[in-house]
């Protein structure tokens, strides 16, 4: 092999597939076997670049909370989670049934103020006279109920003495 | 194969000896990937959490580092992508991380030229790994930094060995583009 490796086969050496051919050719090619140290070298640079900014980076992590968990345990006990998604749940329920329960009070209470309305309405309507003159009606039937009786007592007297 | 099962198994069982042995890649992995190291943390923190509690699922079919490799990888991926909403944040952890991590040059006794040079490099293979997709950053990430081979790589993304092939030749051909710019 007389040729320079081309691009695509320096990239695909660094890969790792490279012919017997061509490693007979980048032993004896200068311009080849720089090309190639100089990626490597690149390449070496920025893994040395990245590891040592890891290790000033790197931090000892704190203890990790599942060590004190046993195997299979959920982060959360299921019963918890359970009755939290119940509570949920009531309170969603618990909202439009409140809301109704207000709503059949509120209904109550109007309807309660519209009878006593229509009541006094209607004792307004059904007054025989005008109430300023409500005071002589009383005296009148007052008058006439005494004399009935007057009557009736008398009548009952005449009545005792035929007999007599 | 039986005793390998056991062996993880037990090995994630204890959560402690797990985090010593595998928190310096997983964090230097989700470090090189987001390039914020709170970020990096919360991440490495919640991949043995979540490993610890999936641990019934773990069937030994690939090693204990590949399986907690995955699990990075995927929340890696799930973080950067809540992280795209928060442009001002993106831009202002992709100014940090250039300057925390490029002033690193190894003391080789070399000149100031070939000094200058080498951070230029550095520099251009740091942008040049922000510029990639998230696969091809992953499989680059996975290769180049901490030194995986393609079936462990493909063990750690999910993906075929042909895929990461594919992805890890693309975003070398990106890098070499931009060292070769720098330059």
């Amino acid at each position: 092999m007389s040729q320079h490796l081309s691009s695509r086969q320096i990239s695909q050496w660094m890969i790792g597939e490279r012919t017997p051919q061509q490693e007979q050719h980048v032993r004896q090619c200068s311009e080849c076997g720089a090309e190639l140290a100089r990626l490597e070298a690149a390449l070496a640079l920025f893994r040395g670049s990245v590891r040592h900014w890891s290790d000033q980076q790197i931090r000892v992590p704190r203890p990790l909370t599942p060590t004190r968990r046993s195997r299979g345990y959920p982060a959360r006990p299921q019963p918890l989670r359970w009755a939290l998604g119940a509570a949920a749940l009531l309170v969603l329920a618990a909202v439009p049934i409140y809301r109704n329960a207000q709503d059949r009070q509120r209904q109550a209470e109007i309807a309660s103020a519209d009878a006593l309305l229509l009541e006094q309405v209607d004792a307004e309507v059904s007054r025989a006279v005008p109430r300023p003159m409500e005071p002589l009606v009383k005296l009148v039937s007052w008058d006439f109920s005494s004399t009935d009786e007057r009557d009736e007592n008398r009548r009952d007297t005449i009545q005792n003495e035929e007999i007599r | 194969m039986i005793a390998a099962v056991d062996r993880s198994a037990s090995e994630i069982d204890d959560l402690d000896a797990l985090v010593r042995l595998h928190w310096p890649r997983v964090f230097r992995f989700a470090l090189a990937s987001l390039r914020d190291p709170d970020a990096a943390g919360s991440v490495a923190q919640d991949c043995f959490l979540k490993a610890y509690r999936s641990r019934d699922r773990f069937r030994g079919e690939c090693s204990t580092e590949a399986w907690l490799m995955r699990i990075a990888v995927n929340l890696i991926r799930d973080y950067a992508r809540n992280r795209r909403l928060q442009f001002w944040k993106r831009a202002r952890t992709s100014a940090v991380d250039l300057e925390a991590a490029s002033p690193w040059i190894p003391d080789s006794g070399a000149s100031p030229e070939s000094g200058a040079m080498a951070k230029e490099q550095l520099a251009a293979v740091w942008n040049a790994a922000g510029g990639l997709s998230e696969r091809q950053r992953t499989v680059f990430l996975l290769r180049f930094v901490e030194d995986l081979d393609l079936l462990e790589i493909a063990a750690a993304t999910g993906m075929k060995e042909g895929t990461v092939k594919v992805h890890l030749f693309r975003a070398l051909q990106a890098v070499r583009e931009r060292i070769g710019r720098s330059q």
